[in-house]
């Protein structure tokens, strides 16, 4: 049951709140995109620049080669990444949430342990690039997230065992249905919240990766977008912190417009993109509520 | 009596190979991303030299270890990462729970799509451009505290990087801002998957919605509680490495207070480039996390045996 | 429980497959990575005419700071000269500088070819040589680059030596560094102000206080970046850092003992006008924290000088990258120190495929004048065109490809760009020749017998230098500064530097 008016609008003047919290410094990172560089060394970053300047676009425009090669390397690996990663790890905590399965327990610490685990970033580099070549190749900015290290799957598992009634799955499988059946035919469509979710999750996360990129690519096709974006800010950084011995750098730093501009390119299309994906994440939500 | 052991479990296994079958996947990305590398963990114990190779290298015993706990320093960047994250976890579920809740209850279904969007936003953004955003707001010269609001409030411009005491708050609420929408996303569809006839009972038992709140739904997303906090307590010597290093621009007088086990095996790797250290660090954090989720899920798995993690 | 029982087979069996993996995938990498120095240390046993047999792709890690986007195109031009002198083709693989640590660890980890490396004492380069990262290089040059110890003073060229071998080049740049000022000539003709007076730090007073008074919204001094601070810039011209860790030598002594710069009157007295100038508003007051380097405040005009080390043709190179025309003045005559050499050189790594052929595209790079060329300036034509008298100019529209010289090789044999004296690298070589010469040249201090420590007081370091170098903090926090260092273990550090400078004297007759 639905709560009543006044508390209706007590919500949504929170929401309100809350909503201009988050989105004042995109507003803030959109208008410093949108200045002239002087005036942002002058006066800083402001909601009102004092001067406005489209240079910082213009530069990226002048780059539109790299930039759309990179947008077409993150959408690819988004969507590869996603759908795999989504059926692996349904595939993955399905049977570990049956608790009729032998042996569960210790399959489910395995899967947790990677968790805690790691064997360092050294180890995982060399099994990635000298046992699998994955070095520069396209598998290399997509396995590394594929499950995240078990994190979503946990998250499935306890959806599929909270939500998902013993007693469907068991009938289906007296009256003879497959277990591959069940889960495709059953278990799938009841997981739809959880499924997009995770599938939300795990599309950010692809869409954010520069960290892979770093250490697995030098070519630059290779480069998505936030790797792009995130070896241009490193760098930067770097100079600005770290003393060379003095040594004269003839370097071509991007002007703060232009990293603003990248970040607001960086994140536009998820933002543009994610309204449409709610209506199906709703609808899922709504059905699986709904039951 | 342990033949028909044998015998009985080769024959569940056969019943249930479907499911292992669908497992096998997971199970070899898991062994490639995570159980292979394992070997590396010998790296915190070694010198490594790269002409002998990691397995010839020479032992060293704990050495690489020490900087991490010989040094003044050893105490407080162990106390800002453990005061830090501890209080991100609490405040973090309970902000997101209560935000889902709310967000559950907007009845407009417009703005409540529009509403979990824009909450969602700021875990989008990059740190560093956080950190640029957050220096817009503290510049001592030009930053928009300093220049609009604080006049307006009557009070001096604050030198806001070499105070170190509001760091704590500032860096609590930066978090707070970038990981609520991610927290909520989850509860959100947590709370939407409980049944509906619940709370219709409850309604015509005569309970309010507060009850309801306390009695059906935060019961009912335990599981799901349970588990984020588990993995965040696995997590406790993690830190977000752009959130204590970026943030704060790397500000001398701050790290007292903004210093914490990353940051600070960060700058020793820059200098010292020393991998050994570095693994060393990571596995004294991960050490760390992995006996404290032991504990927590053993606490848990009395309570509630099915909560617990394995 | 009886499930467990059950289970403990098959997960003994699985634990045993990881180990089991863990342990091939392990000795794999360790066989293979044992074996590369082995081969490439035999490798010159067996050299001769023949070693040039088999072609082979050389690849050269550097820098990738400046403009890249052309590299591969600069790329097929350098192997079309190496296809024919050494029947080898060169890829260049440039790294961010920002991952540059963690990058070539990782490259130096496994096996991947790399032959040739870009490596400096500012990246860890005696702890690569200690871990065995670097191949020597004593045996190749007298065999495959002679030539090279002509084209640089001799100690520069023997300053790479660690433990009597030879690991690095020095690329040939202006090794020595004098110190002083740059400031924007449009302000100094406006307000009709000269540097010729000013033979101290203290008499830039009241050229800044000019500017200060006439020239609302510009800070008269403003710092090279957040960590090179005013009190950094004003004694750097006096001292030897034997590397960046605690524990210096003061030139003009011309001694070798090893003492803490941050309890010396020098120290304390650049701290003290550091501040002196902070107070008087001469520096901006968020100089510790600010993002922004010189070079974007003076180009952007809320800044009128700063102080830095310097090398001739410094104010064509400033006035270039300011966009504003520079005048500099000379204040600390020139000093070369123990990393001058050290600074920037290049190696061949243990990941070499063939260290004969590595060394002999290293030689091309310091005695083939178009090599040398294209590598540092590009492609004629799309990253640069003639401006007549020999020397180049940049082309319209700019160019793609901005490579850092100072990192590789022979850059005397490239040509020279427009706004510079065209004697440019005589100039140089006079100056580094003349410059004044710590006798701890050639010395590269090993820190990992005190890595704990060097950890604990960069930690300190990082928290109180931003501060009282940008004379944002009272100069009285200088001995809660020492003596948290203190704590931190700067003694056993320093200990142990002059413990290691004595033996590398008394290795090397220094007195």
């Amino acid at each position: 049951m639905k709560t009543n008016d006044m508390n209706q609008v007590a919500v949504h003047a929170i929401f309100i709140l809350l909503a201009a919290f988050c989105l004042i410094p995109f507003v803030l990172l959109f208008m410093s995109s949108v200045s002239s560089e002087s005036s942002i060394v002058n006066n800083g970053y402001s909601f009102w620049p004092k001067e406005f300047s489209l240079e910082a676009y213009t530069y990226l425009w002048s780059q539109k080669s790299a930039m759309f090669n990179s947008y077409g390397i993150t959408i690819l690996i988004t969507l590869i990444g996603t759908f795999v990663g989504l059926l692996i790890s349904a595939l993955l905590a399905y049977p570990l949430s049956r608790r009729d399965l032998p042996m569960r327990g210790i399959l489910s610490f395995l899967v947790f342990f990677t968790l805690l685990f790691n064997g360092g970033l050294v180890p995982t580099y060399l099994i990635y690039t000298e046992v699998f070549n994955m070095k520069n190749t396209l598998m290399a900015l997509i396995v590394p997230g594929l499950l995240t290290n078990g994190f979503f799957i946990l998250l499935i598992r306890t959806f599929f065992a909270n939500s998902i009634p013993v007693q469907i799955i068991e009938s289906a499988y007296i009256d003879g249905a497959s277990e591959f059946k069940i889960f495709y035919r059953m278990v799938l469509p009841l997981s739809l919240p959880i499924l997009a979710t995770i599938g939300l999750m795990l599309t950010i996360n692809y869409w954010n990766d520069w960290f892979n990129g770093l250490i697995y690519i030098t070519e630059p096709q290779l480069f998505s977008i936030q790797n792009l974006l995130n070896r241009m800010l490193v760098n930067i950084q770097f100079l600005q912190q770290n003393n060379l011995g003095g040594q004269n750098m003839a370097v071509n730093l991007p002007m703060n417009a232009v990293r603003m501009a990248m970040a607001v390119v960086g994140i536009l299309p998820l933002i543009l993109i994610y309204p449409f994906f709610q209506k199906y994440f709703v609808k899922g939500l709504t059905i699986g509520a709904v039951k | 009596m342990a033949k028909t052991g044998w015998v009985a479990t080769f024959k569940k296994l056969k019943r249930y190979r479907a499911l292992f079958l669908m497992m096998i996947p997971g199970f070899a990305y898991l062994i490639m991303n995570n159980y292979l590398p394992m070997f590396g963990v010998v790296i915190a114990f070694k010198d490594i030299n790269y002409a002998k190779g990691i397995l010839g290298s020479d032992w060293i015993g704990f050495k690489n270890f020490e900087y991490l706990f010989k040094t003044k320093d050893a105490f407080v960047i162990t106390r800002n990462t453990i005061l830090y994250n501890g209080s991100f976890i609490v405040l973090n579920t309970v902000f997101a729970i209560s935000v889902a809740i709310l967000l559950n209850e907007v009845r407009n279904k417009l703005a409540a799509r529009f509403y979990q969007s824009v909450i969602l936003l700021p875990f989008l953004i990059s740190m560093v451009i956080v950190g640029y955003l957050v220096l817009s707001m503290l510049s001592a010269e030009s930053g928009y505290l300093n220049l609009n609001l604080l006049p307006m409030l009557g009070m001096e411009p604050i030198s806001w990087y070499f105070e170190p005491k509001y760091w704590p708050y500032i860096l609590t609420i930066v978090q707070l801002w970038k990981a609520t929408g991610y927290l909520c996303v989850i509860f959100l569809a947590a709370i939407i998957g409980i049944d509906h006839e619940y709370y219709e009972a409850a309604t015509i038992d005569g309970a309010g919605k507060w009850h309801q709140i306390r009695s059906i739904t935060v019961p009912l997303i335990a599981p799901t509680i349970t588990i984020m906090t588990l993995l965040a307590i696995g997590r406790i010597f993690y830190s977000d490495f752009g959130l204590f290093y970026q943030v704060p621009l790397n500000s001398g007088p701050l790290q007292p207070v903004t210093d914490v086990i990353d940051t600070y095996v960060y700058r020793g790797l820059m200098t010292l480039g020393d991998i050994g250290m570095s693994s060393a660090a990571g596995l004294y954090q991960s050490l760390v996390g992995f006996v404290l989720v032991l504990l927590s899920n053993y606490i848990v798995s009395r309570r509630n045996k099915e909560n617990a993690l394995f | 429980m009886q499930r467990k029982s059950k289970a403990a087979f098959p997960l003994a069996a699985l634990l045993a497959l990881c180990l089991l993996l863990s342990a091939c995938g392990g000795s794999n990498n360790s066989g293979s990575s044992s074996e590369s120095p082995a081969s490439s240390g035999s490798a010159p046993a067996a050299s001769g005419s023949s070693s040039n047999d088999k072609e082979m792709e050389l690849t050269l890690a550097f820098m990738g700071i400046g403009n890249m986007k052309e590299v591969g195109l600069v790329q097929e031009e350098i192997s079309k000269i190496t296809k024919a002198k050494i029947n080898a083709t060169v890829k260049l693989m440039p790294i961010d500088i920002g991952a540059w640590t963690q990058q070539v660890n990782l490259l130096l980890a496994g096996n991947e070819p790399v032959d040739l490396l870009v490596t400096s004492s500012f990246f860890n380069y005696s702890s690569q040589v200690a871990k065995g990262q670097l191949l020597p290089l004593d045996e190749l040059l007298p065999k495959y680059a002679p030539t090279i110890q002509d084209t640089m003073e001799p100690a520069i060229f023997n300053s790479t030596k660690i433990n009597g071998k030879m690991y690095g080049i020095p690329s040939i740049r202006d090794t020595a560094a004098d110190h002083g000022i740059s400031a924007r000539k449009e302000l100094m003709d406006k307000h009709g102000l000269t540097f010729d007076n000013v033979k101290s730090y203290a008499d830039l007073d009241p050229i800044f206080q000019k500017i200060k008074d006439n020239e609302p919204g510009v800070y008269p001094l403003v710092q090279r970046s957040q960590t090179n601070g005013i009190a950094n810039e004003l004694v750097r011209g006096y001292v030897d850092y034997l590397g960046d860790t605690p524990g210096v030598l003061i030139i003009e002594n011309q001694d070798l003992k090893v003492v803490n710069l941050y309890e010396t009157q020098l120290y304390k007295d650049a701290l003290q006008q550091a501040r002196k100038w902070y107070q008087a508003g001469y520096i901006m007051p968020d100089a510790a924290t600010t993002q922004e380097g010189n070079n974007s405040l003076i180009k952007a005009g809320k800044g009128f000088s700063y102080l830095s080390n310097m090398k001739p043709g410094f104010a064509a190179q400033e006035t270039t990258v300011n966009g504003r025309e520079m005048v500099t003045a000379s204040i600390v005559p020139p000093i070369s120190t123990s990393d001058s050499g050290t600074g920037f050189m290049i190696s061949i790594p243990k990941n070499t495929q063939d260290a004969d052929r590595a060394a002999q595209l290293l030689n091309l790079l310091y005695t083939d004048k178009d090599v040398a060329n294209l590598i540092a300036n590009g492609v004629e034509g799309k990253h640069y065109v003639d401006a007549g008298n020999g020397q180049i100019k940049a082309p319209e529209g700019g160019s793609d490809y901005v490579f850092n010289q100072w990192e590789v090789g022979n850059n005397s044999l490239a040509k020279v760009w427009e706004g510079m004296d065209p004697t440019i690298w005589e100039q140089t070589k006079e100056f580094n020749k003349n410059s004044t010469f710590s006798k701890a040249l050639g010395f590269s201090f090993d820190s990992s017998p005190v890595k704990t420590e060097v950890a604990a007081v960069l930690n300190v370091n990082n928290q109180y230098k931003a501060g009282l170098e940008s004379g944002t903090i009272d100069p009285s926090k200088l001995d809660e500064f020492v003596r948290k260092l203190k704590d931190a273990g700067l003694d056993k550090i320093v200990a142990e530097k002059q413990k290691q400078l004595d033996e590398w004297a008394q290795a090397n007759n220094v007195q």
